[in-house]
């Protein structure tokens, strides 16, 4: 579970506004879709999230643990993939699995499986013992993806996990994300693919202008207008005030 | 003409960082306290410059009565053409070939030309900046001491103006040649590496020829023979690089019939090189450029067996950061070079310019003290010399910069700063460890110490080590430069480097002070270098300490 509790962050000395009091809760067994236009501040609550950026106020919390007092057992339950995959190059895949492995403790045994398993899924067995500097972008997106799978985690957290995958990888992706959360574990993501949002979310929050504008189940969100619009009608609709 | 223009703006900015320094001072606010930092730095440079027009006079004078006082401007402009025609080759290569920015070029309208037009200007702009140090003294020294006039100035600015284009050109020419006729795209680590070690193996045997032609002072006279006798090197080389000559006949000859007609040969040169690579790149340069940026990687699929070989076990944070740095480092070119080979070619280098330079400046100095009776002496200055080769190098003040963009894994893995720091320590430790130990092994081996000062010298410089090292990793940890897409900004271009040489200069000149002391104040050798021993020791957990302390803080606050 994720509790962000009246969250903010500003920049260039409170100039700019990038998350505005986001309170959220993304239970245990959810897959949280969170969507908003560029610059909405959907970045900066992910590394937030993750410990890669302070908040000015407010807490947040995984599984109960808080991420800036708890730092440590906080990512050791929790994975993240950024929305660029920038991976140790001179390192190949198999020796930054294993960097991932050692750093979590992973045992030799479901390190072996794991791997093995997500190799497979995302078609890097032939290319793992390479070096990352000669992976494509979408290889680069797949070793990050497995890295991130490795541990195991209780929580994952995907900043726009499906740009650059082919569409089988993407397909494969979807898949595990549900079998992720349907072992009760947790899931946020953000993206911009509406129609993947709409399918595989069971929650979805909409963000604009740093504050949170919509938040609810596919139906919940369509009630608010009271019209039957898919989720990108909803979005244009709620973005554009 | 407005595209070039265009691109050669963009250029400039991007090589320069002129749109992200804007930002960060005016909008941002942020590195404000760079700017008097560069205006003392700019200070501190100033006493080199005063000492270099003071070498130019004194060179001047040696030769007026000779009447080869001309000579001089040949030494300047050939030094600089040289320098860059050494160090242009990794430039054009990385410009022309490996740049990033070709990749949103190549799809632009654009000719061939017009790209390699732009970069050149780049990099001619650079080289301006570069040679400066070298030429600029010379030919400003020149002007005041012979009185030019405005004939003199005039020429000499377009020389100056025109200065680079035969040097980059040739090597462009070269580089243009090779990468559509070789296939270098896929050994593109090693080129630059082999490149780089050709050229520090050039510049040692020239340290060393012009150091061994250089003996008998600067005024003697062999340094005038060194000038005028028509076997000298200067002589041997200006004869084989005629522009040199051409150029100073320009410059000396101001509008007279044979200032001019020089002039209009080197700028004709000049002229007609740039000509020649413009034509050879729009035939030759995109084809070289097919297939770039691919890395070979045999595809190979390994057996359940073969991979459970190759997949380690356990959690070991230590060990696991410590491989990813000791990887990297030596790994990527321009990292290897400045931290794991220059502290094996460091003594080396050391001890050939003491004894070329037969004595003279501070390498001579430490090395006579070593060669002196004085035990404590001798075990001082080869812990000076151990220090300089195992912990004056880049390797600690850029480990928080050596990541770059790749930061965030450190700080979203379940490790604590204090792991995180022991690792890296550790690395650059070994890194001094090394540097300890050529030296050590020269010191035994080429300057023929005893064993047992050799040993005493190097337990000072290890604990001397642990100092640096922290003191290294807190700079770059301080302000570390994440933001770089060039890994030698990362290391060569980083300010943290530079901050950290002068901390360890500074410390090690106040326990230079500590030392005298308590010598003039009579204790026995035993006594200073068992003191000086605790002395380091406490400084050395101390800044452990700090360390570790620092680095919990930084951590949090480093937003990546």
């Amino acid at each position: 579970m994720i509790e962000l509790n009246h969250v903010s962050k500003s920049y260039n000395k409170g100039k700019i506004k990038a998350v505005d009091d986001l309170t959220l809760t993304i239970r245990s067994g959810e897959i949280f879709g969170f969507l908003g236009p560029n610059g909405a501040g959907k970045t900066t609550t992910i590394k937030m999230i993750v410990g890669l950026l302070r908040p000015d106020a407010g807490t947040i919390t995984v599984d109960g643990l808080d991420t800036q007092k708890d730092a440590l057992k906080c990512k050791a339950i929790t994975t993240y993939v950024p929305d660029y995959p920038a991976v140790y190059e001179r390192l190949t895949g198999l020796e930054y699995l294993n960097f991932i492995g050692d750093v979590y403790g992973v045992p030799k045994a479901e390190r072996l499986d794991r791997i093995g398993k997500w190799l497979e899924i995302f078609e890097l067995g032939q290319a793992v013992t390479n070096p990352i500097q000669s992976y494509s972008h979408g290889m680069k997106q797949k070793i990050v993806m497995t890295a991130a799978l490795l541990p195991a985690p209780r929580v994952m957290v995907l900043d726009e996990p499906l740009v650059g995958l082919d569409p089988r990888a993407a397909h494969s992706l979807k898949e595990l994300m549900r079998e992720h959360c349907d072992q009760g574990k947790t899931l946020f993501f953000s993206t911009h693919i509406m129609e993947v949002a709409e399918k595989l979310c069971d929650r979805i929050g909409i963000i604009n202008k740093g504050r949170l504008i919509a938040c609810g189940t596919m139906d919940e969100l369509k009630q608010l207008d009271k019209s039957d619009q898919s989720l990108e009608a909803i979005f244009l609709e709620l973005t554009e005030k | 003409m407005k595209r070039f223009l265009t691109l050669v703006r963009a250029g400039l900015k991007s090589n320069f960082g002129l749109s992200v320094l804007r930002h960060r001072l005016f909008k941002e606010k942020k590195d404000r306290w760079l700017v008097p930092l560069v205006g003392v730095a700019f200070l501190g440079v100033l006493p080199s410059v005063y000492g270099l027009i003071l070498l130019v006079q004194n060179i001047y004078l040696a030769l007026k009565p000779l009447g080869q006082e001309r000579a001089l401007l040949t030494l300047g402009i050939m030094g600089g053409q040289l320098f860059i025609l050494l160090f242009g080759l990794y430039y054009v290569i990385s410009a022309f070939y490996f740049s990033r920015d070709l990749e949103f070029l190549i799809p632009l309208p654009l000719k061939p030309f017009e790209v390699i037009a732009s970069k050149f200007a780049v990099i001619m702009a650079n080289e301006y900046l570069t040679v400066m140090a070298i030429v600029l003294p010379v030919l400003i020294g020149y002007g005041v001491l012979a009185r030019g006039g405005l004939s003199y100035w005039t020429n000499g600015v377009l020389v100056y103006l025109f200065l680079p284009v035969i040097p980059l050109a040739a090597v462009s020419i070269l580089v243009v040649l090779m990468m559509r006729f070789v296939n270098l795209s896929r050994k593109k680590d090693a080129l630059i590496l082999a490149g780089s070690v050709l050229l520090i193996a050039v510049g040692m045997s020239l340290q060393f020829l012009l150091g061994r032609s250089g003996r008998g002072g600067l005024a003697g006279g062999a340094m005038t023979s060194f000038f005028t006798s028509p076997n000298s090197l200067l002589n041997r080389v200006g004869a084989r690089f005629p522009p040199s000559i051409w150029a100073t006949k320009a410059i000396a000859g101001g509008f007279s019939a044979s200032g001019l007609l020089n002039l209009a040969l080197f700028a004709g040169t000049s002229l007609l090189l740039f000509a020649a690579i413009l034509l050879l790149s729009e035939k030759l340069f995109y084809r070289g450029l097919v297939g770039l940026g691919e890395v070979s990687g045999r595809r190979r699929l390994l057996s359940r067996a073969q991979m459970s070989q190759r997949i380690s076990s356990g959690r070991n944070p230590v060990r696991a950061i410590f491989a990813r740095e000791w990887r990297i480092m030596n790994r990527t070119p321009i990292f290897l070079l400045n931290g794991t080979l220059i502290i094996v070619i460091v003594p080396v280098l050391f001890v050939l310019m003491a004894r070329a330079g037969s004595g003279r400046g501070d390498a001579g100095a430490i090395l006579k003290i070593m060669t002196s009776a004085n035990p404590l002496f001798v075990i001082l200055a080869a812990a000076a010399f151990m220090i300089v080769c195992g912990s004056l190098n880049g390797t600690s003040s850029s480990t928080f910069s050596r990541e770059g963009s790749q930061f965030w894994i450190s700080q979203v893995i379940p490790v604590s700063p204090r792991e995180q720091v022991a690792a890296k320590f550790l690395h650059s430790y070994l890194l001094a460890l090394l540097g300890t130990v050529t030296a050590s092994a020269v010191a035994v081996w080429l300057l023929h110490l005893k064993a047992a000062h050799v040993a005493a010298a190097a337990g000072l410089s290890l604990v001397a080590g642990v100092l640096l090292t922290s003191v290294g990793m807190m700079i770059d940890l301080a302000r570390p430069l994440l933001d770089w897409t060039n890994p030698q900004k990362a290391i060569k271009q980083n300010l943290n480097v530079l901050l950290a040489m002068c901390a360890d200069i500074g410390i090690l000149t106040g326990l230079f002070f500590v030392i005298r002391f308590l010598v003039k104040a009579g204790f026995s050798g035993t006594t200073v270098l068992v003191s000086l021993f605790v002395v380091l020791t406490a400084l050395a957990g101390l800044s452990c300490a700090a360390l570790v302390k620092f680095a919990e803080k930084r951590y949090r606050e480093i937003e990546a």
